[in-house]
């Protein structure tokens, strides 16, 4: 009885099947391991950033005391004005028993010390509240924020504490009173950068972010496209066209840093453009964003099946004609695709602005293309270099609102690509 | 026809931005002070602007973070308002520097000392504390060290363990987290622990009236076999780093250990703790000086200028109970204080023939 | 009229003259059809006459606009120089070259390094007037010479000028200009590191720098500071850099190419149309956030992992710098190989399933083999990527360079080194800010070669089914 060929089949059958199945587990841990990855890098942010978009404030009933205030009806009245004073003033009444000067200065290092600007801005605001008290929430200073958050332990040795057991004491009154609370954070949303972790925010960073991408954009995907459209339906395959493919694939995995050094020599020193300005940073990042948009428009481009093309030529168009009316509204969801993945790029980068000067602290929110600025990441640089603690969790919360930005930028990316995508 | 005027139109946003990208940005006048330099001065120059910027109705100055010799590099390219008007160094300038700045037209550069950083060696609060002494943490750190038998030649360094060097120390590796060789920090370091350790051997202190540079290459040259750790210049990681890894020390700015009190906690060098009382009076001798440079020429054109270094100098900034001196900065003693606020009254300008 | 305008506000007149050049060179067109009997008699639609029209409106003004700037600063210099008084004018070049600041800081930013000179202040007078003399010309001449093509334009346009053809050539040279920016970059990225290398390859033999086994730039930050060493062979990181990146890829190949090949040959469309950009985030995520997870949570549990082991595993071991990175990588693996995996025609798989192969066994030696081209063209890209990686390696991987391949020891990385010699304390001219530049160049001519090995390996070995 000799085996025939079906019987040496079905003897393997069990084993290719088991193959099968292996291959198929290989395939599903590998996008699992990804996406494990992915969920763990996200909840181990969150965990300490959440805590961030809160903030310690505490209840004081102000007294705009007109003797201390002197005249504040004009702007250099209102400069010279001693609001720390008025902010003390009122914290001292309600700890009637702190008499001691070092006491005091300890009791007053519990509020922020950027609450007189609130003051002073509620002044101006209202300018009769002169001679009145009002109940003002203001914010507490990052130790205590730290404290009431939980992210410093109260049961540590004084010595080892950065606030000491008398500040606690003000505070667990302060709490009975319900004087002190965790409120929304408006400030991180709404103001520039600080040295104070409780008076930081992003608006200034997400701001200049925004004027450099505006920047990037308007130049990378004409000029991307363009040169897309001209390499892949009108280049003659030769010597020269090799020389433009290698150089795009070569300086889209140039580091970006490098890029930086080119923006430092071109555009700064060379134009004479200012440091630190959306400007350079945006024509910087439309160089680096360049060759991704280019290779994904080409991309896109070849997607374009030959029959729509030649029934363009067909009808009598000239080949300029095929492209711009037949094949680029076609290519067009793709070249968008590239073009956001491109951004979301940029938009996280922060090595090539550090050599053109981006990385500094600025406070004023950037209102222009030429005015200095800051972008996220290099926030989120900044302040992962800052000793006070309470910017760590400002650091993972700057990181939380970068990666809304750019889940919302895929997510536009993954609409376009569904919407559009056509299949031959 | 849709895509051709898309087209257009995104060719046209795209011709005018080059346009007034180009054409636009030729000397603008400034209106805020520009700073750029040591990342070791800049978290102090930053709360004095954020301070001076709302207060004083001046716009916030702008600080950059390029590190000391990339901002002098700046700092000395000319004057004019697309240079910067001051440079924070945490080092003195350099007679070279100086120079160039002399050569590129900045004559006149006043100088400004600020206070001083503590720089000290931290370790996890996990791990017990222990005293250590410069002699000790030379004979760690250094590539090469004196024969333990006592004969006056180098070995390359054999301590693989504290206990190797001293029997009262642990016995844990040594593994010490550092500033790069391209850092102030460090500079600093080899100057005020491992010289004086080094010193500490007779005939080496002999060398550095003999043979200067032999001295300095044997007290300047640390180990490159792992025990010491180049870890960047961001103070935080190292922070973590020692939290997450008990055995190891690391060395970093004092306001770094100011901050994180909970977790860190500094090394006694030759029984003084860094605390900021024992660096402001001088019995913990591991700091240096952070400066200013400032342009004359700037002073009385930039808006501000006079009034930012007028709040720089205030008692309420640099002074013993200072907002600067809770940010970890440690205050020069007040005659000292005293001479610098003059020099930045009277403007007085800094010689480059004075400098080394 | 105020013929001195600013240069945006020329550049806006330009652009609106256009717009009227368009809008007057298609009505023209409709007219001197109503004479050849109706548009169809036109050689090109009207659009065509119009657009032909604003274009040689723009460029010839466009062109001068940018070439009067480039050259007008440069020129005025001269002329000042030139009525400057006699003393000045000898003075030598540095110095004259200070004077021409000072004369320039009066007209613009008004500092002044020193008390004005009443003939700095003079030449400055000078310097201004010529300055609006020559906004004022260049205003007027470009508007001119808009108008005057326009007129000239209008004047030729009749039904036999073949105005697509002429428009679509513009066009394409616009084209072939945006293409060749890639170029401009590239030789703008040499030059922007080449001088200063050079300056680094003087005090440092390039032999030395290619050759040499230390890397250790503890070189002198002060000139007395003499004694410390100071070794650039760049070898060891270059190793260092090789052994992360080699690392990273033993993760991100793997992981990314089997993901590729799920989402591409078993996963359901609805599954992929979520997996695959979730993937894609995992690039798009700041590299400063890999960097800090590396550092403080990725290398002290492999550290405790070998140390459980037994093994000697520093605290910024190459192992967890790359582990990360690859993570950071896969989707430039995943997404590519994706797309070469997909273009592999059906019917190759249709045939080897008419063979009795399994979906795998398809996969393995019939889809892979016709995509392999594709996906190392995708492995190299995500290599070069690794290479040039910053922010992970700064926090993560240390600055030690050691010549070691082994995983566990500390290495550092070619960009690391940049950073570090860029952003430090030491003098900026000194060998080891230079030796950033060098590095960088060093790292430029890699890529490139990386580059251009790939992109012979997947023409040489490209399969066309069409």
């Amino acid at each position: 009885m000799s085996e025939t060929n079906i019987d040496i089949v079905n003897k393997g059958l069990g084993k290719r099947y088991r193959a099968e199945k292996r291959f198929r587990i290989y395939g599903v841990c590998a996008i699992a391991a990804s996406l494990i990855f992915l969920a763990f890098l996200f909840i181990s942010i969150s965990s300490t950033g959440y805590t961030a978009f809160q903030q310690t404030f505490i209840r004081l009933s102000v007294y705009f005391d007109p003797e201390i205030l002197g005249d504040t009806t004009n702007r250099e009245g209102l400069a010279s004005a001693n609001f720390p004073a008025i902010v003390k003033q009122s914290l001292f009444k309600m700890f009637p028993e702190v008499q001691s000067r070092g006491e005091k200065k300890q009791l007053a290092s519990l509020i922020s010390s950027g609450a007189s600007y609130y003051i002073r801005d509620m002044l101006i605001e209202n300018p009769d509240f002169v001679g009145e008290t009002i109940q003002v929430w203001l914010p507490a200073d990052d130790d205590v924020d730290m404290l009431i958050k939980g992210h410093s332990d109260r049961g540590l040795v004084e010595a080892e504490r950065r606030l000491n057991d008398r500040q606690i004491d003000w505070i667990q009154q302060l709490e009975k009173d319900g004087s002190i609370e965790k409120r929304f954070n408006k400030i991180f949303f709404t103001v520039g950068d600080s040295r104070e972790p409780e008076l930081a925010g992003i608006w200034g960073a997400a701001s200049g972010s925004f004027f450099t991408m505006v920047i990037t954009l308007l130049l990378s995907f004409p000029i991307g496209v363009a040169a897309a459209i001209y390499l892949e339906e009108f280049a003659k395959k030769n010597r020269w066209t090799d020389i433009i493919e290698v150089n795009i694939n070569n300086l889209a995995a140039v580091p970006s840093i490098v890029f930086g050094l080119l923006g430092l020599a071109v555009f700064l020193n060379f134009f004479g453009m200012p440091r630190s300005a959306p400007l350079v940073g945006g024509l910087v990042m439309t160089l680096m964003t360049l060759p991704v948009i280019i290779i994904a428009s080409r991309a896109s481009l070849k997607s374009v099946p030959p029959s729509i093309r030649e029934a363009a030529l067909g009808v009598g168009a000239s080949q300029m004609q095929m492209v711009f009316h037949h094949v680029l509204p076609l290519a067009l969801p793709g070249m968008l695709t590239g073009a956001i993945i491109g951004m979301a790029r940029a938009l996280g980068e922060t090595a090539p602005l550090l050599m053109i000067g981006m990385v500094a602290f600025i406070v004023d929110v950037p209102s222009g293309f030429t005015d200095p600025a800051t972008a996220l990441p290099v926030q989120i640089y900044l302040w992962a270099d800052s000793p006070e603690k309470g910017f760590l969790e400002k650091t993972s919360a700057a990181i939380m609102v970068l990666l809304t930005f750019l889940i919302a930028m895929n997510a536009l990316a993954v609409i376009l690509r569904k919407k559009f995508e056509k299949r031959w | 026809m849709k895509g051709k005027t898309f087209f257009a139109g995104l060719g046209v946003a795209a011709a005018l931005t080059i346009g007034a990208a180009t054409f636009n940005s030729n000397a603008i006048a400034r209106d805020y002070i520009t700073v750029v330099g040591s990342s070791t001065v800049y978290p102090f120059a930053t709360v004095v602007a954020e301070q001076f910027g709302k207060t004083s109705g001046f716009k916030t100055p702008k600080i950059e973070s390029t590190g000391t010799g990339g901002g002098m590099k700046l700092f000395c390219s000319g004057v004019g308002v697309q240079h910067p008007d001051i440079a924070n160094a945490s080092r003195r300038i350099k007679k070279s520097e100086c120079e160039t700045c002399d050569k590129n037209g900045v004559k006149e550069i006043i100088e400004f000392k600020v206070g001083y950083d503590g720089i000290v060696l931290g370790a996890s609060k996990k791990s017990a504390a222990i005293n250590i002494t410069r002699k000790e943490l030379f004979l760690a750190l250094a590539a090469n060290v004196p024969e333990s038998s006592g004969a006056e030649s180098l070995v390359p360094n054999p301590y693989k363990t504290w206990k190797d060097i001293n029997p009262s120390l642990p016995a844990n590796k040594i593994e010490v987290l550092g500033p790069p060789p391209t850092s102030g920090t460090r500079d600093a370091f080899l100057e005020l622990v491992m010289e004086v350790g080094g010193s500490e051997f007779a005939w080496i202190k002999a060398l550095e009236k003999a043979d200067k540079d032999k001295f300095k290459s044997i007290c300047h040259t640390i180990r490159e076999d792992g025990a010491y750790v180049e870890a960047g210049e961001n103070d935080n990681l190292i922070v973590q780093k020692l939290d997450a890894n008990p055995n190891a020390f690391g060395i970093f700015g004092f306001s770094f250990l100011d901050q994180n009190t909970d977790k860190i906690q500094g090394t006694s060098v030759e029984g003084v703790a860094p605390t900021f009382e024992a660096i402001a009076d001088g019995k913990y001798t591991v700091s240096r000086p952070l400066y200013l440079y400032v342009k004359k020429a700037h002073v009385d054109v930039i808006p501000g200028m006079k009034e930012y270094l007028k709040e720089f100098s205030s008692e309420k900034a640099w002074g013993e109970d200072g907002y600067l001196s809770e940010k970890g900065l440690i205050p020069m003693p007040e005659d000292e204080r005293k001479s610098f606020s003059n020099a930045v009254q009277t403007l007085k300008v800094l010689p480059c023939g004075e400098l080394k | 009229m105020d013929a001195n305008m600013n240069p945006t506000m020329l550049l806006l007149t330009i652009l609106f003259l256009s717009v009227m050049g368009f809008v007057m060179g298609k009505r023209r067109s409709y007219a001197v059809a109503n004479d050849a009997g109706g548009v169809s008699g036109l050689h090109s639609r009207p659009t065509y006459y119009g657009s032909l029209t604003a274009l040689w409106c723009a460029i010839p003004a466009l062109i001068i606009f940018s070439f009067w700037l480039l050259f007008e600063s440069s020129i005025i210099t001269n002329l000042v120089i030139s009525s400057l008084p006699d003393q000045l004018q000898n003075l030598p070049a540095d110095r004259l070259n200070l004077i021409v600041t000072d004369i320039k800081n009066i007209v613009n930013g008004n500092i002044v390094s020193a008390d004005p000179n009443p003939s700095l202040v003079a030449a400055a007078e000078h310097y201004k007037k010529l300055n609006s003399l020559s906004h004022a010309s260049l205003t007027v001449i470009v508007i001119t010479i808009a108008i005057a093509s326009i007129l000239v334009i209008q004047r030729t346009i009749n039904p036999k000028l073949r105005a697509r053809n002429h428009v679509e050539r513009v066009v394409k040279y616009i084209l072939i200009a945006c293409s060749t920016i890639a170029i401009f970059t590239t030789i703008g990225i040499v030059l922007s590191v080449l001088y200063e290398a050079i300056r680094f390859f003087k005090i440092i033999p390039l032999s030395g720098f290619l050759t040499g086994l230390e890397w250790s730039p503890q070189m002198a930050i002060r000139a007395d500071q003499v004694g410390s060493s100071g070794s650039f062979g760049a070898v060891p990181v270059f190793v260092g850099t090789m052994l992360i990146s080699a690392i990273a890829m033993c993760v991100a190949v793997p992981i990314g190419l089997m993901s590729a090949i799920y989402l591409s040959e078993y996963a359901n469309r609805t599954f992929r149309s979520i997996a695959k950009p979730l993937l894609e985030i995992l690039a798009g995520i700041p590299t400063v956030v890999y960097g800090f997870f590396a550092a403080l949570t990725v290398a002290p549990m492999i550290r405790d992992l070998g140390g459980f082991f037994w093994l000697d595993v520093s605290s910024e071991s190459a192992l967890a710098a790359g582990l990360v990175m690859g993570i950071m990588i896969i989707p430039f693996v995943s997404s590519l190989s994706d797309d070469v995996i997909n273009a592999v025609p059906q019917s190759l798989r249709d045939g080897a399933y008419a063979l009795g192969a399994t979906k795998s066994e398809t996969i393995r030696h019939v889809v892979i083999p016709a995509a392999l081209p594709g996906i190392v063209g995708s492995v190299l890209l995500a290599v070069s990527r690794a290479i040039g990686e910053t922010m992970i390696v700064v926090m993560a991987a240390g600055l030690a360079a050691n010549l070691t391949i082994n995983p566990l020891k500390t290495v550092t990385t070619v960009t690391v080194q940049i950073v570090t010699l860029l952003v430090g304390d030491q003098e900026f001219d000194s060998p080891k800010t230079l030796a950033a530049f060098a590095l960088g160049l060093m790292l430029f001519i890699v890529t490139l070669i990386l580059n251009v090995i790939a992109l012979v390996v997947v023409r040489k070995y490209r399969e066309q089914y069409e």
